[in-house]
């Protein structure tokens, strides 16, 4: 009976419903996959923000090259390199795109821009190439020559080369190079 | 059995399935308490009440979208007529929720105990929550105020969905009041008893990320978009991916607490090769392994996987799951047809290049091409880039062509077949569950439950169930007026055992009911039962029990 009696008056364990260590550890890993997945994701959007910026280099060139090429047929158009109408001479520097492109990176404001992945000088290639990791930021410059009604294809598209006549109007399409090397078309002009 | 007969009549199939009921208003009430109680009263099945929660929840989702979109100039400048239009109605029907609820407080059982009811709703949090909703809209008309803080006032809107968050919260804790944190984890994630509301919330959410981020991935692929909301693309990956790798750690934290998934470690390996976990983890692998690798090699063929996200939403599929079950029981069927299909690929294959090569050596170049061949025109599709010039090989292409249609078609019609026999089957076994819930007259909560769930699981409607149940007692009918004869009882012992019961109850109701002084006299004086017969009769009538 004695017996009987402690038992009753033993006091019951409540079990606990809370938190155990392991839920503890749980919750720790799962802090720590945030902070993996945010850093991850902010590595992510820094390289983003840097195509943004590759991409930027592009659309200041379309910006400068169409507003140029309004102008360039004006008689007190000062980029002599760039002036249209005028025959090609590799000599005297002027009337093809290597007088034209020296012209820019030496007096246009194109001359500073700045390659955001590899902080360098953006560099005019000839094309994007997913294998080659030096291409990326730069830049890509092609012509764009409408073919003859009922062609199968409407516009040949080419590399740009510094020999290549900029006397009359042409059609130019830039892209850039993103962080995998791949071109991202950035815009279609006429210079 | 006259009750249980009468309560099996009278079985309410829409309160079983527990929806589409019709609420039970009286039309004669104030025209304040009748409004309260269509529209408002969360405490009335069947009326409106659910229905405009659901809504306003939605509207106010595409109030968040609406104002993210609106951060995108390249979004908000071609279609802001539109998006002004769409804040106009928000607000217009904010606002009639707002007035409405003002109007009817007093009927509300929250303030009607209040001395004055409407200014308790006043001062109450949701409707705080609520006039902040609409208020910056109205104060814009008579004071200029910038564009950057009424969007971000606007975005109090979202605390609107606290008047559904709150009370789910609630009602989780309260169904999980004595269980453990990893119980608790489990009932979020997983579907269970112990889940409630929460649980459908949680699934929703999830829900919505994944459209989210398969329409981002969708809308990547187009450049005109990808150019502009490159950004807003790499931001919402990554969200979508943080929630994702949230939701697999905590599925496979608690997956002990599920049937079948026990054992700390085997058990986490078990749900980690379940297909739907499998699924979920290739939806965030790509992500991990492009950010942390790819300066070694260009991994952007892996962005396309996370299009398997899509298969996310499989999870709470049924219908998914039916066929996965009949994939896998047809599968020998399926392999052998498969096998019969590769056969005559490779043996039409063989003989398009012994026919054609000499013709056609640059087509029929050897016999992999001559595969593409014979599956193109097995299938029936056709092409046309390669075709037999010899008429021995366009003779057999015309059989290749027949034998196709009826090939081909074997794997469909064995699925098709099998999954029709699954529901079949399925729809079988609810009807005998039925049968034996039923027997009994009455249907406890658990089967009320069980109903519920297989309903729903099954895609059943309430006319289907009331079919079945119909369908049920008709065979209740039956064996009450048809009894199964004696050899069908015989063939199962314990039917036997329960027949001899009965017989035994019936002998002893006889007994009871007939004159017992004319039966003893037709038994023992005339001698209509022997000695024996008569002893097994009177042992049966002094039985107790």
């Amino acid at each position: 009976m004695e017996h009987v009696q402690e038992t009753q008056e033993t006091p019951r364990t409540e079990k606990n419903y809370g938190p155990n260590a392991y839920d503890y550890v749980f919750v720790g890993f799962l802090v720590v996959v945030v902070v993996l997945v945010t850093w991850l994701g902010i590595k992510n959007y820094d390289e983003a923000v840097k195509t943004e910026r590759a991409k930027s280099n592009g659309e200041a060139w379309a910006t400068w090259l169409t507003e140029t090429g309004l102008e360039r047929g004006n008689k007190d158009f000062k980029l002599n390199g760039c002036r249209s109408g005028v025959k090609p001479d590799e000599e005297q520097k002027v009337g093809t795109w290597g007088s034209c492109l020296e012209d820019i990176m030496t007096k246009s404001p194109l001359k500073d821009q700045i390659n955001p992945f590899l902080k360098t000088k953006p560099k005019l290639i000839p094309q994007c190439i997913s294998t080659d990791r030096t291409v990326i930021g730069d830049m890509v410059l092609e012509k764009m020559v409408a073919t003859p009604p009922g062609s199968a294809i409407p516009v040949v598209i080419s590399q740009l080369t510094e020999a290549d006549s900029i006397q009359d109007k042409m059609q130019i399409r830039i892209s850039v190079c993103d962080k995998g090397g791949y071109p991202i078309q950035v815009s279609e002009l006429e210079f | 059995m006259e009750n249980k007969d009468q309560y099996l009549k009278d079985l309410d199939v829409h309160a079983i399935l527990g929806h589409e009921k019709e609420a039970d208003i009286s039309s004669d009430l104030p025209l304040r308490k009748w409004l309260y109680s269509w529209l408002l009263d969360p405490n009335i099945e069947g009326n409106f009440q659910k229905t405009i929660d659901k809504w306003i929840s939605i509207l106010i989702v595409m109030n968040l979208f609406t104002l993210v979109f609106e951060h995108l100039p390249a979004v908000y400048e071609p279609n802001k007529h539109w998006f002004e239009f769409f804040d106009v109605f928000s607000v217009i029907v904010f606002t009639i929720e707002y007035v409405l609820r003002f109007y009817l407080a007093p009927e509300d059982e929250e303030f009607n105990n209040q001395k004055n009811a409407r200014f308790a709703y006043v001062r109450s949090p949701f409707a705080i929550i609520d006039f902040l909703a609409v208020a910056p809209f109205y104060l814009k008309s008579f004071i200029p105020i910038d564009l950057r803080v009424l969007r971000f006032l606007r975005l109090l809107r979202i605390l609107k969905l606290f008047r559904i968050v709150i009370p789910a919260i609630q009602e989780f804790k309260e169904l999980n009041k004595e269980r453990t944190f990893r119980q608790k984890i489990h009932a979020l994630v997983f579907p269970s008893p112990y889940g409630g509301m929460m649980q459908n919330i949680f699934e929703v959410f999830i829900a919505i990320w994944v459209l989210l981020s398969v329409l981002a991935v969708i809308l990547e692929s187009v450049h005109s978009i990808s150019y502009l909301l490159n950004i807003q693309f790499v931001i919402l990956d990554a969200v979508a991916v943080g929630i994702f790798t949230l939701e697999y750690c905590m599925r496979i934290y608690s997956c002990v607490e599920e049937p079948g998934y026990k054992g700390a470690i085997s058990g986490r390996i078990n749900q980690a090769k379940n297909p739907s976990t499998l699924i979920d983890f290739l939806a965030i692998l790509p992500f991990f392994l492009e950010v942390l690798l790819h300066h070694l090699i260009d991994l952007r063929f892996l962005r396309v996987f996370r299009l398997a996200r899509l298969l996310k939403l499989t999870r709470g599929s049924d219908a998914t799951s039916t066929l996965f079950k009949v994939i896998a029981r047809e599968w020998p069927v399926i392999g052998a047809a498969a096998f019969i299909m590769i056969l005559l690929v490779v043996l039409t294959a063989s003989l398009g290049y012994l026919l054609e090569h000499d013709a056609q050596p640059d087509k029929f170049e050897n016999i992999p091409t001559a595969i593409y061949w014979a599956v193109i025109t097995l299938a029936s599709v056709g092409y046309g880039d390669i075709s037999p010039v010899t008429p021995v090989g366009r003779g057999m292409t015309i059989v290749l062509a027949l034998m196709g249609i009826g090939i081909f078609a074997i794997p469909a019609a064995l699925l098709s077949s099998a999954f029709t026999d699954e529901l079949v089957k399925e729809r079988n076994q609810l009807k005998a569950e039925l049968f034996t819930m039923l027997k009994d007259g009455q249907l406890s909560d658990e089967e009320i439950v069980f109903i519920r769930t297989e309903a729903k699981r099954l895609h059943l409607s309430i006319e289907e169930i009331n079919a079945l149940i119909q369908l049920v007692l008709k065979e209740f009918e039956e064996e009450k007026n048809h009894p199964l004869p004696i050899h069908r009882i015989a063939e199962k012992p314990d039917l036997a055992v329960e027949h001899f019961k009965a017989t035994l109850v019936q002998m002893r109701q006889l007994g009871l009911l007939t004159d017992s002084s004319t039966f003893d006299q037709l038994a023992i004086q005339e001698g209509r039962l022997s000695a024996d017969q008569l002893e097994i009769w009177q042992k049966i009538q002094s039985m107790k029990g």
